[in-house]
């Protein structure tokens, strides 16, 4: 349930560690609300600090405090109905940062994420992440 | 699909009932009902809430300790399927489920022996607990009941609950 002001962890290597929704991408008539999958653009709030030495690598951080970025949600602390009826639901609300082509920014995830991910077309996303539940 | 249990009660939770709650290091827990999630939320433990199998399996009152028991288990590889050994494992879960309950009336049996032997021994001690208490004030309450009398208490004629005299709740007629 992600709406404008709601803040998530940052759980890629793009160097943003807290980004704050600023717009759920998504017709907004019935439901505006951003779940599982969603697309939305995020204010980065937080970022790792960024030294020089890490700037001229190839893992350089890649954004600074107040970006404003595309994202996907890939946890979310309200429950959401899966396909086969049961709910689940998540400790906090988490996303991963995209470019303009849909991609991933950073190239690693450093935490778990929702399966509901694949059946969104984040496929890519799914395989990355260090477990799916 | 797999037959899960219930983090808090144990019961079977099927597919497509309950929900769950995957904390941050990845940990699931499952729940065949709201009631349980509830509980979970209020981080009650589930060894001491009378109603859940884990409390009934740590204060005793089911059996623990059986071979019957080791028959049921999470197997995570998966078996390739054979018409033959299907029908030997579903004869075999029939067979086992009846020795099960076999025992378990058993087990049950004794327990309550057990019980009963504790309550009779309780029932005993309590009774001899009144007789001696009998003893010692039967003297002092002949007495006081020599004493008393039965004292009448006259009963309020005009009161507003009681009808007749003009002072009911009823209607007034004149």
């Amino acid at each position: 349930m992600i709406g404008l002001k709601g803040t998530l962890n940052c759980i890629d290597n793009s160097g943003a560690l807290l980004v704050e929704c600023v717009n759920v991408l998504k017709n907004k008539v019935n439901n505006g609300w951003g779940s599982v999958g969603d697309e939305i653009v995020v204010v980065v709030q937080k970022a790792r600090p960024v030294s020089a030495a890490a700037q001229a690598s190839v893992n350089a951080v890649k954004v600074r405090r107040g970006d404003v970025r595309r994202a996907v949600i890939v946890r979310t602390r309200k429950p959401v109905r899966r396909p086969d009826g049961s709910y689940i639901r998540f400790d906090d609300n988490a996303a991963v940062l995209l470019n303009n082509k849909k991609e991933m920014l950073g190239t690693r995830i450093g935490g778990m994420v929702s399966a509901d991910l694949r059946l969104k077309g984040w496929g890519k996303i799914v395989s990355l992440a260090p477990r799916v539940v | 699909m797999r037959i899960e249990k219930c983090y808090f009660c144990s019961t079977n939770v099927y597919p497509g009932h309950g929900s769950a709650f995957v904390r941050n290091d990845a940990k699931v827990f499952r729940f065949c009902t709201s009631k349980c999630h509830k509980n979970f939320k209020m981080k009650r433990n589930p060894r001491k809430v009378r109603w859940t199998k884990a409390f009934r399996k740590a204060a005793g009152k089911e059996m623990t300790i059986d071979s019957t028991i080791e028959f049921e288990k999470r197997r995570n590889v998966p078996v390739r399927y054979d018409r033959d050994l299907i029908q030997t494992t579903v004869k075999a879960m029939k067979r086992v489920g009846e020795i099960r309950a076999r025992r378990e009336r058993a087990f049950f049996k004794h327990r309550m022996a057990a019980a009963r032997e504790k309550q009779k021994a309780h029932r005993k001690r309590a009774l001899d607990g009144a007789k001696l208490d009998v003893k010692l004030h039967l003297p002092t309450s002949a007495e006081s009941s020599q004493t008393k009398t039965k004292i009448l208490v006259p009963v309020k004629a005009n009161s507003a609950l009681i009808q007749g005299d003009g002072h009911s709740m009823g209607m007034e007629t004149d």
